[in-house]
């Protein structure tokens, strides 16, 4: 039971680390995402959309499927776990014989590496010492720094270069990983939403996308928010001046734009959506008296705000009607949208103990604006906006961006920089001739490597040549 | 058989100098359309226009190559090449002057660009490697590209909000390289299957499939009684009109559905014809299917023009809507470098047909192609890395999360998947030749899916380009 157990194991082992079931799991997330992006997907799409373009059963049949939401389905997240196994299996299986490798550089050629090596040269010459001597000046003019290894029965030299490019795919498959780590932390514990704010408001309550609310241990105060557009009234800018307050006193603030976050503890605020509320904010009036010298004067009035016109009489603004209608003597409001607004201004006088109800417009029959002591003429309407900021609190994206880094330094590695390893050995030829060999290999870039091989095999027939004391100048002069 | 056609040749050789004359005015005047409102003589559109005719040229030298076999005309074509480079780096230059931001802020600005580096990789796929006719593939490319460029929407427009940044740039930039890198290693495995003697037939069989898709593409716009479904266009706006959110407002050319049938069914006649050879293994099938190619071509050729007259500037009823609509090319962008590609894609198969082994002359062997393939995917493996990972960065930055399964995000990772999948299989399975070969066509073909297709098949954020 134990073995079969175990065997059972070796075979699930074997199955996962293999190439096949790595590129099988490929095709599958390959087919899985192109089908999230050609099937209509709910959390992108309204559910109008969704019925008008499916069928009640179709759409039945995708649902259960979890077709309409394949990035995050169960499955989805089945197979990329898969694949991150795929992945570790793969990599374990082969690593401890690279790590081999790695680790104890094979230095000393027997003879068997000899023959079998593809990239070897033979060059004939006098005496064993004066030759490795050659050998190693050439491999410094080439930029190497050769290694004499002395063996019980042979010495030969070693000279390599970039050996962690051996190891540079499991830098690739680690960072591979880390990334899937940064995703799979951020789905746990990451979070979305939404928070709107207007000008001189804080709110530390976000909206999340799963629809329940989240409160933050600080607010979010908007200190003001606004578009700047182009000439041709294409949005230019969208900016918020945010602050952050904490325990009741201000701890940061940041003007944010879009692509300009505000973080705050691990917490992104990103300048989203911008519009108008549909609330007044400010209205300048034209202030001229009735009666006597016309003096004009401008005031600001919010809502609820009373002014002082003169020592006697006063103004305040007592309601704003963004969309008005009049029906049977009554002022109505059609809607929340500013497109026919209208105000009701009280104009009081205390020693009188009247007061008058002035409509701008003004309202035929409900407007008293004639008995009023000042003429008002409204000169601007500023109405208030409001500011959508996506919040997101992503705390694995550390380990994403370790993760891009660590494979670009993985990717430079594997396709751009080769393991070159150069040897040389003195042996005697077929008929007894002493011969100094000289092989090399690199993992990649064959080509490339040919031609320094060759650079090389002449660099020694040079230092062959010349005097020994000439070589020994030359190598101090390096 | 094939010293044999090289013999009857000349004949129809001089009617093929005649189409693509005919196909390379068209383009020139099209191009020349644009032109004529433009004011200094170096100002973009001119440069366009020269880079386009210098392209054009030296396409035309490489069918004349193709036809004639004079050897010269490859040399004549590197250097139309070259020039094309120059006024293209003219055009590329002006645009960034005027717009005050690199050009990738549109499909035309990133075209341009991409364009450009296509013409690069080209010659110093030529200089470096000595794949001297790597051209007769990519300038087609190239071509089309341009004319494409002529019909989408050039004016320098301001950049929204969420393009104001830097990391647009680099994934942007990242993304043309790669993306030309990508063409490049295609047009090698295609040169690699020419030099590994695959069989012409195959080519045939190839270019059939992949004809044959874009008619099927196209008559899924078939509409009833005949006619043929375009996009309105809103020429107050410039942009294509839509009847609600994402939903674009089609209106009906009258009988040219018809015409595409029936284009559409001569296409299929070659491919019919190689599987009929196939299964009765009878050869003279084949000599059939070689002069329906030759008919295919005057066809498409014909559809294409009837397109043309059709598309260019007319009004139409719609099935949706009231009232008659304008639609111009300029809002069927992609039938009409479908049905370029189209003729492209057959006047390669007939060069193949008529100068392999002029061809084979003068490219590198099989196992120097088969290299110089894979060095150009480690170079584009990289680049489509660092293009998402710049991508990412910059969504996490305008929109508060690097990963959102967006179709664009989704099918860039696609792409990346094909090709880690070909460099595994490559490097620890030892996939060689005709595999590695299929591999790098079939990643050309899912990044042309992702530059293209997303954009005006699939819904997303990525809207702006």
């Amino acid at each position: 039971m134990a073995l079969t157990l175990s065997s059972a194991l070796r075979k699930t082992w074997q199955t996962l680390s293999s190439i096949k079931t790595g590129v099988i799991l490929i095709i599958l997330v390959v087919i899985f995402s192109a089908a999230g992006t050609i099937i209509l997907q709910r959390p992108m799409t309204e559910p109008e959309d969704m019925q008008r373009a499916y069928s009640p059963a179709m759409l039945r049949l995708l649902d259960a499927a979890g077709l309409t939401d394949v990035f995050h389905a169960r499955w989805f997240v089945a197979l990329m776990i898969l694949v991150s196994l795929s992945i570790i299996a793969a990599s374990l299986e082969r690593f401890p014989n690279a790590w081999r490798y790695y680790a104890r550089p094979y230095k000393s050629p027997d003879e068997h590496f000899r023959r079998a090596l593809p990239t070897q040269a033979q060059i004939p010459v006098k005496d064993e010492e004066h030759a490795l001597d050659a050998v190693e000046r050439a491999l410094h003019k080439i930029g190497f720094k050769p290694e004499r290894i002395v063996r019980t029965n042979s010495f030969s030299v070693f000279a390599e270069r970039h050996r962690i490019s051996e190891m540079a795919v499991y830098i690739v498959h680690a960072s591979l990983l880390l990334i899937f780590l940064g995703g799979i932390v951020d789905a746990l514990y990451g979070w979305r939403g939404f928070l709107m704010l207007t000008p001189g408001h804080q709110s530390s309550q976000i909206e999340l996308r799963t629809g329940s609310t989240r409160t933050l241990p600080f607010a979010i105060r908007c200190d003001g928010a606004g578009e700047d557009t182009y000439a041709d009234g294409t949005p230019k800018k969208y900016w918020s001046k945010l602050a952050v307050v904490a325990d009741g006193r201000e701890v940061g603030n940041k003007e944010i734009v879009v692509n300009d976050p505000l973080v705050y503890r691990g917490v992104r605020f990103y300048q989203s959506s911008y519009g108008r509320t549909g609330k007044l904010d400010k209205l300048i009036l034209n202030v001229t008296p009735a009666y006597g010298p016309r003096v004009n004067r401008e005031i600001s009035l919010s809502q609820n705000e009373t002014v002082a016109l003169d020592a006697d009489t006063t103004v305040q603004l007592a309601e704003f009607i963004p969309d008005y209608v009049v029906e049977d003597g009554h002022v109505y409001s059609r809607s929340n949208e500013i497109a026919n607004a209208a105000v009701r201004l009280v104009v009081t006088s205390a020693k009188k103990n009247s007061s008058v109800n002035y409509w701008l417009p003004e309202i035929p029959g409900i407007a008293e604006n004639a008995s009023s002591p000042y003429i008002l003429e409204p000169k601007d309407l500023k109405t208030g906006v409001y500011t959508g900021l996506q919040v997101s609190h992503e705390p694995g994206q550390w380990a994403v961006w370790a993760g891009v880094v660590l494979m670009a330094i993985g990717l430079t590695f594997v396709f751009y920089v080769s393991h070159v390893r150069f040897w040389a050995v003195p042996v005697a030829d077929s008929q007894g001739k002493r011969t100094l060999w000289v092989g090399g290999a690199a993992n990649r870039n064959r080509d490339a490597f040919d031609v320094k091989f060759k650079h090389l095999v002449d660099e020694i027939h040079e230092e062959l040549m010349a005097p020994p004391a000439s070589a020994e100048l030359e190598t101090l002069k390096h | 058989m094939s010293r044999a056609k090289a013999e009857q040749q000349p004949a129809t050789g001089t009617t093929l100098i005649v189409l693509v004359g005919l196909g390379i005015t068209f383009l020139l005047f099209m191009a020349f359309l644009n032109v004529v409102k433009s004011g200094p003589i170096l100002n973009e559109a001119n440069l366009l226009y020269a880079a386009l005719i210098f392209y054009a040229g030296a396409g035309a030298l490489y069918l004349g190559f193709g036809v004639t076999g004079t050897e010269s005309y490859i040399k004549f074509a590197s250097l139309a090449t070259w020039a094309g480079l120059i006024a293209n780096t003219g055009a590329v230059a002006h645009r960034w002057y005027e717009a005050g931001h690199p050009p990738f802020a549109s499909l035309y600005e990133m075209l341009l660009s991409f364009v450009w580096t296509l013409a690069a990789l080209t010659l110093i796929a030529e200089k470096r490697y000595g794949v001297k006719v790597i051209g007769t593939v990519t300038m087609p490319v190239a071509i089309v590209g341009v004319v494409l460029m002529q019909l989408l929407r050039s004016d320098v427009r301001p950049l929204v909000p969420a393009l104001q940044s830097t990391w647009l740039h680099v994934h942007v930039t990242l993304a043309m390289l790669a993306y030309a890198a990508c063409a490049l290693s295609f047009a090698l495995a295609m040169m690699f299957l020419i030099q590994d003697k695959m069989k012409t037939e195959s080519f045939l069989a190839a270019t059939g499939v992949f004809t044959l898709g874009i008619y099927i593409a196209i008559l899924t716009r078939f509409e009833r009684w005949g006619g043929l479904n375009v996009v309105a266009w809103d020429a107050d706006n410039k942009q294509e009109m839509f009847l609600s959110r994402g939903v674009r407002l089609f209106v009906t050319i009258p009988d040219l559905g018809w015409l595409m049938l029936l284009v559409c069914a001569t296409v299929a006649a070659p491919l019919a014809l190689y599987i009929l050879a196939r299964v009765k293994r009878n050869e003279n099938f084949l000599a059939i299917a070689n002069r329906a190619v030759f008919v295919s071509i005057l066809l498409q050729t014909l559809a294409l023009v009837f397109f043309l007259l059709r598309a260019r500037d007319g009004q139409y009823t719609s099935l949706d809507a009231d009232g008659l609509y304008r639609t111009t090319l300029a809002a069927s962008p992609f039938i009409l470098s479908g049905l370029v590609a189209g003729i492209f894609a057959n006047l390669l198969y007939l060069l193949l047909l008529w100068r392999r082994p002029d061809l084979e002359r003068h490219l590198p062997d099989a196992d120097a192609l088969d290299r110089i393939t894979y060095k150009t995917i480690c170079i584009a493996f990289p680049l489509l890395t660092l293009m998402i990972a710049a991508g990412a960065y910059w969504a996490n930055r305008a929109w508060g999360s690097y990963w959102n399964w967006d179709p664009k995000e989704t099918w860039a990772a696609i792409t990346w998947l094909v090709y880690a999948g070909y460099l595994h299989m490559r490097i620890t399975r030892g996939w060689r030749g005709r595999r590695a070969a299929y591999f790098a066509i079939l990643g050309f073909a899912v990044v042309m899916f992702t530059f293209f297709g997303v954009t005006y098949l699939l819904p997303g954020l990525h809207a702006y380009a």
